[in-house]
């Protein structure tokens, strides 16, 4: 059967075509209300899309916000995968970044060699840490994950802010924020001016990593087919309830990766509010993506296009940035209702 | 006109996507027949019913009652019409009582209070006269499903239908229940009534029908009386030129003595003293029984009386509290179940959808499940891809499973079709023992041919076969030996000499052999 290799462009063209299509649905819809609103549609999606390739700097923004949407995307993905849904990238990142931050601090002695490793790990770790908590509920006494994720995101704020405001406060700023960490701690930059680290190559690698892990290994397939259908993995000798741990915990480290990276990469201190949207935004790139880990790092891209050029949208015409979360959403929408059509 | 039909449906088609599911069908039922409505999975018996029921709507085609068109839009509407259906899947609330369930939807005489006295005496009476004796204070989680499906067909009468469509109705029944309700479906036309009787299983439609309409692939093949009908000719209407019946494993009968006869020496599988506890009730009780190189099993008894748990438990997915399994003399009891399947045992579980597919996973994806760490899929560690796809392909093919290819998804697929993709995910490499649970059910006649051969040529390998299934029929064919269990308990063995349809019912319902 040869066929199968001559299918695969117009297999993949049709794949795409729905997206394409409900991209395209939600920017009319939006279009319809921005233009009842009395404002320049067509200048407002030129501000949108392009902002990320009119200018150096906006490329790098794009990037910038392209490193944690990645990461907070697998947070959610990896879970998904085996059917489980991870609501907590929030609290998770939030814990990698105070494990990077009091890495940082605390080994401020430490050459970059050896800091810059640890903090990413401890990074990773912590917010593995913070998702064991909602998985081991889960494997013991069967709680819902998305209830529990969920709630655990309301945690960690309040340690964040406990931890900027009283263990490691900079009395020199307005907003709770702790000291910076070493300098020795920092990701060394890709470009200087304006500053891109290099948390951006460990991004990708991990994206590839993950997509390895996920579609080339047997390990990585007892996911899918938990995810595909639990009782059936189950009944042919797949630990289904591990594996349901395991993708909490492996989602839980990305998310804390992501925390590490923004602290080590741009903020070098942690700050109350430096989760962002990054879950939400994550979650909207996982589903988009249908957990398929060969196209996440691009829609991943394209959201963080969206979200820059919004941000210019607002600086430049005025338009509420809101106006973006609302073209996102509908995009989501608008793709789910594609899903449907098909069956 | 000549005859003056009580029902006619005449021209109907209906197409789902592409598929035309019915292809200017015609159907007429006189007025107190039973009509046996013949045909393999997937001939349109099922659509037609459910189009006659308001389930669907015809695409074209016209439903004439007492020769005047009819448009039916829903399930009301048909019960409006006279029109009654019994599903294969009861729609029942299972917490309510056998009176609320009949009544449920129509408007008791104490409304609005739920006074149910005077319905309770109209329930006894109709079950009184067509001899479906029920309960109507029990509760319908409490009762088998013999008794649901009595429950389901007075829920018919008691809307005072005239048509009653049941649909393959003695799927779950013993024997003894089968001639209940056939004689119960007498007493109907005896009234007046017309029923509609759909089945894949021939011997059942000669038994009961007065006449018989053939469906295949969506189309009208014959309409017949009984009297005028041989068995061959409907078998050849059934499955057209697909099958050489001559040649037939399914309409061999005793043919096959002689292909079972050899049996190994060796022990394959060996169950002692297993009792499987599900909390504190045993599902499986003090089950003992030996399996040979080369034989085949069968394990007879009505759906849920622990033939599943057996399986589960010889499998490693329950919790055994007393006994041993052996497979080939080493002991096997609680090993971990990926272990055993990339020993030597594989399975094909009954609930096709929840225990068997990976609905959103691709057919490759399901073809490897339980063997996806091991040659030719795996190093150990890294799938290798390539040789995964070639080997799904080849499978696709040689088990004829109608698909896109490897990359599609396997919930796509039809029914038949998800069985032969179970099937031939176990039966893609060689292993000692074979467990199947119902390996043909709502499958067409050509397919449940391929499966058979398929099971006779493993045996001839020297592979033992666990035979669980519902059908009778299927196990006086396929079995050397045959255990009858009811509430987890063995109540008979029977070598092949001796299968007998009633005795073994009498052991289905309980009975223990030589009690009766």
């Amino acid at each position: 059967m040869k066929k199968t290799r001559a299918f695969k462009p117009s297999t993949l063209g049709k794949q795409i075509l729905p997206y394409l299509l409900a991209v395209l649905a939600a920017f009319i819809a939006a279009g319809i209300f921005l233009w009842l609103m009395g404002f320049n549609v067509l200048q407002a999606y030129q501000t949108i899309l392009f902002t990320s390739f009119k200018s150096r700097n906006g490329f790098i923004q794009t990037l910038l916000k392209f490193i944690p949407l990645v990461l907070t995307a697998l947070a959610f993905t990896i879970p998904m995968k085996a059917s489980k849904f991870n609501i907590g990238s929030e609290g998770q990142l939030i814990f990698g970044a105070i494990g990077a931050t009091a890495t940082g601090i605390m080994f401020a002695d430490l050459p970059a060699l050896a800091l810059i490793p640890l903090i990413l790990f401890v990074g990773m770790i912590c917010g593995a840490l913070w998702a064991l908590i909602p998985a081991w509920l889960l494997y013991r006494f069967n709680v819902s994950e998305i209830l529990s994720t969920v709630l655990m995101n309301f945690i960690s704020f309040s340690v964040l802010d406990y931890i900027a405001t009283e263990v490691w406060r900079d009395p020199l700023a307005g907003h709770p924020t702790t000291i910076p960490i070493s300098e020795s701690g920092r990701l060394p930059l890709l470009v200087s001016s304006p500053p891109l680290h290099s948390g951006l190559l460990i991004v990708i690698l991990v994206a590839v990593l993950v997509y390895i892990y996920t579609d080339y290994t047997s390990a990585g397939y007892e996911l899918v087919a938990t995810g595909a259908n639990p009782k059936a993995a189950k009944v042919f000798g797949i630990n289904t309830k591990i594996l349901f741990l395991l993708a909490l915990v492996l989602g839980g480290s990305m998310a804390g990766l992501a925390g590490a990276i923004e602290v080590a990469g741009k903020h070098h201190r942690l700050i109350e509010g430096m989760q962002s949207n990054f879950m939400a935004l994550g979650i909207i790139i996982g589903l988009l993506s249908k957990g398929n880990h060969g196209v996440v790092p691009f829609v991943a891209f394209f959201i963080a296009m969206l979200e820059v050029g919004a941000n210019a949208m607002q600086r430049t015409m005025a338009i509420p940035i809101e106006m973006v979360f609302i073209v996102e959403a509908l995009i989501l929408i608008f793709t789910l209702l594609s899903d449907t059509r098909k069956k | 006109m000549a005859e003056n039909y009580l029902l006619e449906m005449e021209n109907i088609d209906k197409t789902f996507g592409t598929t035309k599911a019915l292809d200017g069908v015609n159907l007429q039922i006189k007025r107190g027949e039973i009509h046996g409505l013949l045909g393999g999975n997937g001939a349109g018996k099922t659509t037609l019913m459910n189009v006659l029921y308001g389930l669907y709507k015809n695409d074209s085609g016209t439903i004439k009652i007492n020769g005047e068109a009819v448009r039916i839009l829903s399930p009301k509407n048909a019960i409006d019409h006279g029109i009654g259906m019994v599903h294969q899947q009861f729609l029942q609330v299972t917490n309510f009582t056998v009176a609320e369930n009949i009544v449920i939807g129509t408007k008791p005489k104490s409304y609005p209070l739920m006074n149910l006295d005077e319905e309770i005496k109209t329930i006894l009476a109709l079950a009184d006269r067509f001899g479906l004796p029920v309960t109507p204070t029990a509760t319908i989680s409490d009762l088998p499903l013999g008794v649901r499906q009595r429950v389901e067909i007075i829920k018919a009468l008691y809307r005072g239908v005239k048509i009653l469509v049941l649909d393959e109705p003695t799927t779950n029944l013993t024997p003894q229940e089968v001639d209940a309700l056939f004689s119960s479906l007498r007493l109907m036309v005896n009234e007046g009534l017309s029923v509609i009787f759909i089945t894949h299983k021939l011997r059942e439609v000669l038994e009961v029908c007065d006449r018989i309409s053939v469906l295949r692939h969506g189309k009208n093949v014959l309409t017949m009386d009984r009297a005028d009908a041989s068995e061959e000719a409907f078998v050849k209407a059934m499955v057209g030129e697909d099958l050489n019946v001559e040649n037939s494993i399914l309409y061999a009968d005793q043919g096959l003595n002689e292909k079972l006869s050899n049996i190994g020496e060796e022990i394959v599988l060996e169950v002692k003293n297993l009792t499987v506890g599900m909390d504190e009730v045993p599902v499986v009780k003090d089950v003992s029984f030996s399996l040979r190189k080369g034989e085949i099993l069968g394990v007879a008894g009505i759906s849920g009386n622990g033939q599943l748990e057996l399986l589960e438990a010889i499998l490693g997915l329950r919790d055994i509290k007393e006994g041993t399994i052996s497979l080939a003399g080493e002991e096997i009891t609680n090993l971990e179940t990926h272990k055993l399947l990339q020993r030597s045992i594989s399975y094909v579980p009954e609930d096709r959808w929840q225990d068997g597919l990976l609905s959103l996973a691709t057919v490759e994806q399901n073809l490897i499940l339980g063997l996806h760490r091991q040659e030719p899929y795996s190093d150990g560690r890294l799938l290798k891809r390539s040789s995964i796809t070639e080997k799904a392909t080849a499978l696709i093919d040689t088990f004829n499973i109608k698909t896109e290819g490897p990359h599609d998804t396997a919930g796509n697929l039809s029914g038949g079709n998800i069985q032969r993709l179970l099937l031939a995910r176990s039966f893609s490499q060689a292993v000692d023992l074979i467990l199947l649970h119902n390996p043909t059910r709502g499958l067409d006649i050509p397919s449940i041919e391929s499966i058979y051969s398929l099971i006779l040529e493993r045996k001839d390998l020297g592979m033992a076969t666990l035979l669980v299934s519902e059908n009778l029929d299927e196990l006086f064919l396929m079995s050397n030996h045959l255990i009858v269990f009811c509430n987890g308990e063995i109540m008979g063995r029977l070598k092949r000499s001796e299968f007998d349809k009633y005795s073994v019912g009498s052991m289905m319902s309980g009975i223990r052999q030589g009690e009766e």
